[in-house]
Parts: C-alpha cells; sequence; structure tokens
C-alpha cells in the first residue's frame, strides 16, 4: 500500500521568536528549525504500516523555501522511500486552505491508501490543514489519533477527548488521519538510513506543476495573517530577584503566607 | 450588518457551556444570529438555546445523529448553514468543533480561523484574535467579504445567561452517504494518581530534561512539602512519566493551594489544566516562557539551582 506523509517544518522549540520589519512574521534568519514534533508522530506511524508489510510505500510532502529540504532529509533518513517537496513562495504565503489545496493536488496525483499528518503545527497551530485535505479529496477525516488499526479496506482509530476519555470511530481507507503527540515512540535517523537518504528521490515541483497556481498566494488567501506581536504582560507574575538563596527564601516566606508549612 | 450562525455542541445531553459563550461573542460582533442544535432528542436544550439568545435555532433531531461522525454532523451543520445564508460560523474549539470545522470551511471554499479569543466586525468581514507559536505569541487576522468558519477558544468569554428569546423550527437534512462509523466513547481508567485532590502538586516539564530527575528532583520537593507530583504534556509523550501524571486538557484539571511548575513552558493545553490554582509559583530559564502570564511568583532561573535548595528549605523547616 502507499502512505502519505504530510510534514512541516517549523522553528525549533526553543527558538527565540524575533518579529520581522513587515510585522506579521517571525524573522527565519539566525534560528534553527525541525520538524514539526506532531507531524514526526505521524511520520513513525506511516513507518510502522512499512515495518509490518515490507511493500509499503511512504511518501512524504512538504511546502516551504529550500531549508525544507533538510527535514525532508532526515524524514527519508528515518525510512520513508521518497519525496515531494512544493518549493513555491505563493504556496508558503497562502492560508491554510490554500495549503490544502496544494496538498490536495499531490494526494490527486499520488492515490494513497492512508495520509497521516499531525493534528497542528506548532508555529500556527491552525489544526486545519488535515480536514480541509480530507474534504478537498472526498475521504473521511479523523483528529487527534492517539492509536489505530488498520484492516482491510478500513481504519480503527481512537480521537481524544477531553479528560482522559477517547472516541472510537472506524473509517474506511482512504482516509486522513491527523495524529496526536504520544501515540508512538518516534525513532530516530540512523546513520546507515542518512547515508541512504541521499540516494533516496525528492521531487521539487511548484503549485503550477500542480495546476493549483491561481488558488495559492496572499491574493487567493481568505484570511490574512495582519500582525503578530508578544502577548500583553499586564497581569504576570511578580518576578523574585536575587540568587538563589535569596529566591528559596521567598518562596518559603509565601508558602508560610499561605499555611501550607 | 451579516448572519452570524452558532454551532451549539450537546455533551452528556446538555448544551456545552462554551456554546452560550458563542452567543456572547456573536453578540459583541453584531448582526442577525441564528444557531443549529444537532443530535438525538434534543428539542428541550434546542428550545432552551434559542431562549437565550440564539435567536432562530435549527434543530436536525434523527436518531442517527446521537453520536457525534464528522461526515454525519459535517452534513448538517452544512445545511444550516446553507439555510441560514451566514456570512459568519462560529463553533467552539473543542474535539468536535476542531475536528469538523475545517471541513466546512474547505467545502464552503471559505476563510478559516481556529481557536480565537476575540472576534469582532472589521469593515466588510471580520477580524479575529488568536494565539500562536505555541502561546508565545499573539496574532490578528482578518477576512474582507466572503464566508468565514471560526472556532472559539472555550472559556475565552463569559457565558450569555439571556438574550433575545428565539424561536426553533426542524431542519430535515438528508444523511445518506456518510461513512464514517461510530463505534464506542471509552472513559478514562480510574488510576492511583488522583491530582485533583491535591493540596499542593509540583509539576515538571521538558525543561526537566531527563526522566532520572523526575524521581531526583522533582518528587522530593513534592514529598517535603506533603503535596503530589505532576507533569505536562511533553513529559508524558516522551514517556518520562506515564499519563496520569499529566496535567491539562487532555489530563487531569486541577485545583490546588499550591501549584509550582518547574521547566514548564505554559502551552495553553497545560495552562487550560492549572491556571484554577489558588497560587502558581513558575520557575523557567525563560523570561518570555507564557507560564509567567498565569503564575503568581516567578523565578527565572536554572530550576535545579533553585528546586533542590527550595527542598531543603522546607525540609529544614519542618524539622526533616
Amino acid at each position: 500500500m502507499k502512505v502519505m506523509v504530510c510534514l512541516k517544518q517549523v522553528p525549533h522549540q526553543d527558538a527565540k521568536l524575533d518579529i520581522a520589519g513587515d510585522g506579521a512574521w517571525i524573522k527565519e534568519d539566525n534560528i534553527k528549525f525541525e520538524i514539526n514534533s506532531y507531524d514526526t508522530y505521524a511520520l513513525e506511524e506511516a513507518l510502522q504500516i512499512k515495518d509490518g508489510a515490507a511493500d509499503t510505500e511512504v511518501v512524504v510532502v512538504s511546502i516551504g523555501p529550500d531549508r525544507v529540504t533538510q527535514a525532508l532529509r532526515t524524514a527519508l533518513g528515518m525510512g520513508a522511500d521518497r519525496a515531494i517537496h512544493v518549493n513555491d513562495a505563493d504556496a508558503y504565503a497562502s492560508d491554510t486552505l490554500g495549503a490544502a489545496k496544494v496538498i490536495a493536488a499531490i494526494a490527486k496525483e499520488e492515490s494513497p491508501d492512508l495520509i497521516f499528518t499531525g493534528l497542528m503545527s506548532e508555529d500556527s497551530n491552525f489544526s486545519a490543514l488535515p480536514p480541509m485535505l480530507a474534504e478537498l479529496i472526498g475521504v473521511p477525516s479523523a483528529t487527534a489519533v492517539l492509536a489505530t488499526e488498520l484492516s482491510d479496506g478500513a481504519i480503527r482509530v481512537e480521537r481524544e477527548l477531553e479528560g482522559g476519555a477517547v472516541e472510537v470511530v472506524e473509517l474506511p481507507t482512504p482516509a486522513v488521519i491527523a495524529v496526536q503527540t504520544g501515540l508512538n515512540q518516534v525513532r530516530y535517523a540512523s546513520l546507515k538510513g542518512i547515508m541512504q537518504a541521499k540516494k533516496k528521490p525528492v521531487d521539487v515541483k511548484s503549485a503550477a506543476d500542480l495546476g493549483v497556481g491561481d488558488q495559492v498566494g496572499s491574493g487567493a488567501a481568505k484570511v490574512t495573517l495582519d500582525k503578530i506581536y508578544p502577548p500583553p504582560k499586564s497581569e504576570g507574575a511578580e518576578i523574585l530577584e536575587g540568587g538563589t538563596d535569596e529566591v528559596v527564601a521567598g518562596l518559603m516566606g509565601k508558602i508560610k503566607e499561605l499555611g501550607l508549612l | 450588518m451579516g448572519t452570524i450562525l452558532i454551532v451549539a455542541e450537546i455533551q452528556n445531553d446538555k448544551i456545552r457551556e462554551s456554546s452560550y459563550e458563542l452567543i456572547a461573542v456573536a453578540n459583541g460582533v453584531g448582526g442577525d444570529i441564528k444557531s443549529v442544535v444537532i443530535g438525538s432528542g434534543i428539542g428541550d436544550q434546542a428550545s432552551d438555546f434559542a431562549s437565550k439568545g440564539g435567536g432562530e435555532t435549527y434543530v436536525v433531531d434523527d436518531a442517527a445523529l446521537a453520536n457525534y461522525t464528522v461526515d454525519a454532523y459535517g452534513l448538517a451543520i452544512r445545511a444550516a448553514i446553507d439555510a441560514s445564508g451566514a456570512d459568519l460560523v462560529l463553533l467552539s474549539n473543542t474535539p468536535q468543533g476542531w475536528d469538523v470545522a475545517p471541513r466546512l470551511a474547505a467545502s464552503l471554499d471559505a476563510g478559516f480561523v481556529s481557536d480565537c479569543f476575540d472576534v469582532q466586525a472589521a469593515g466588510d468581514g471580520f477580524a479575529f484574535k488568536r494565539r500562536m507559536f505555541n502561546g508565545k505569541l499573539d496574532a490578528e487576522i482578518s477576512s474582507s467579504g466572503g464566508k468565514v468558519v471560526a472556532t472559539v477558544q472555550p472559556g475565552a468569554t463569559e457565558a450569555a445567561t439571556s438574550g433575545a428569546a428565539g424561536s426553533t423550527s426542524d431542519l430535515a437534512v438528508d444523511l445518506g452517504g456518510t461513512s464514517a462509523k461510530f463505534v464506542e466513547i471509552k472513559q478514562a481508567e480510574s488510576t492511583g494518581v488522583d491530582l485533583t485532590k491535591a493540596d499542593i502538586i509540583v509539576s515538571g516539564g521538558r525543561g526537566v530534561g531527563d526522566p532520572e530527575k523526575f524521581p531526583e528532583v522533582i518528587q522530593p520537593l513534592a514529598d517535603a512539602l506533603g503535596g503530589a507530583m505532576g507533569a505536562s504534556r511533553p513529559v508524558v509523550d516522551a514517556g518520562w512519566l506515564p499519563h496520569p501524571y499529566q496535567v491539562g486538557s487532555s489530563g487531569q484539571v486541577v485545583t490546588p493551594k499550591l501549584y509550582i511548575a518547574c521547566g514548564i513552558s505554559g502551552a495553553i493545553q497545560h495552562l487550560v489544566g492549572m491556571k484554577g490554582s489558588n497560587f502558581i509559583v513558575a520557575i523557567n530559564k525563560d523570561p518570555d516562557a507564557p507560564i509567567f502570564e498565569v503564575a503568581d511568583i516567578g523565578v527565572v532561573a536554572d530550576l535545579f539551582d533553585i528546586v533542590p535548595a527550595l527542598t531543603d528549605a522546607v525540609k529544614a523547616a519542618r524539622g526533616a
């Protein structure tokens, strides 16, 4: 079977985020990027299918600038078979629906049996692309998935609800499965895997190549990100200053005041 | 002024509090408010919603809708959108809302914004505020005409308790052709760890850095204070501690007298689970960590300097 995995490269979790000159995005130079953590779980879920059925082909797909090559090479090093890189400034500047149309065009060309993605990206936090993609290609979807069980022509999934409850749903395949973090143990790329990855194909495409050139970019977007800024700091914490001894004395005073000592 | 359609959500036979919050959000935007309530045997709930400001309320009542599935509920909501002629569709950002809302936007070729904490009318469209980058930055997003589907962060707005009396009307929807099959809901298994009863919780996050450090550094402070140990999601995802220790929207929601967050940056899903605590202490190296926004006292320092010293001081004070 063929499994497609959508992944996004996002700023490293510990990257210091500065606002770019236009006020609408972060400065991307001089920060480290990594594969969106949710998407690493999506990739692992696909690779586990391949572990169990060697004739499985895992295709990783990403939209973004040149730096994304590194994320795709990492995914290939972990065991994916080939990659499709939409390296197109307009596609990257799209709103989520525009990006979903690009991925949908790839899905129509590839006709995978299953599509795995992460529940959300850690930069935009939109959680929108997977269900949009499913709608655009006319297949069922499930989000916040904590467990999967694949059978012939169907996939049974556990969706995370609130307070530790889960909802079990069965979907016919093909389907789009947006995974929650923690559903598996993500593997590392081995040295051998990284060496082999160098020979694996990375297909670079534009939105126009995929027939959706007129549906991407800020001009086609239905919503616009106007401004990003640090959250207002009005009700922040009282910060205890000083060395360790001073800070500990301050904390002890507060714990006593609360009547907890 | 356009039309707003509120998608109310049933949970345990009642309309969720967050759906009543959507009425308040819609009142703030202004315009003609309509609503849809979906389920099986939900006429009374729909009447209550209509009477509290839900306006003209469509009732899609069908045995096949007794449990949520993405495609059947999608068809029902889509029918209500078409019947209402809505310019703005509001859902709560809940496990149902985030599952179905993006599909609706794609089917309508409409704009989409998720997890907003503020929605206003602006020009020919709408203006939204939401968090991005795991809560590190806020964002303003706008539309300029055309339909928009938006989900709203539960708890971001006070719920409406009264409003102009509305009316209900049945909306028949053809649910043929759906393929997702509801199987069951499994409730959380009860375990030995019940953080909801602890007076003091000392939680560790990704900043603890190493599973070994939980028994070595975090647990001793919890023990010295006579409290319990908790953790944030990344710790549980990494397998450092089992799920019962997780504090947050998908773990335990806690309200202790004292909550000490060590090396926790403060992703929204964690804040939801602990911001009701009586007193919050945050210890983190990053002065910009969102946890400091909800904390009463913050310490910008290495937790490995502070926590062991605090543990010793507590023990000394207790004469242990």
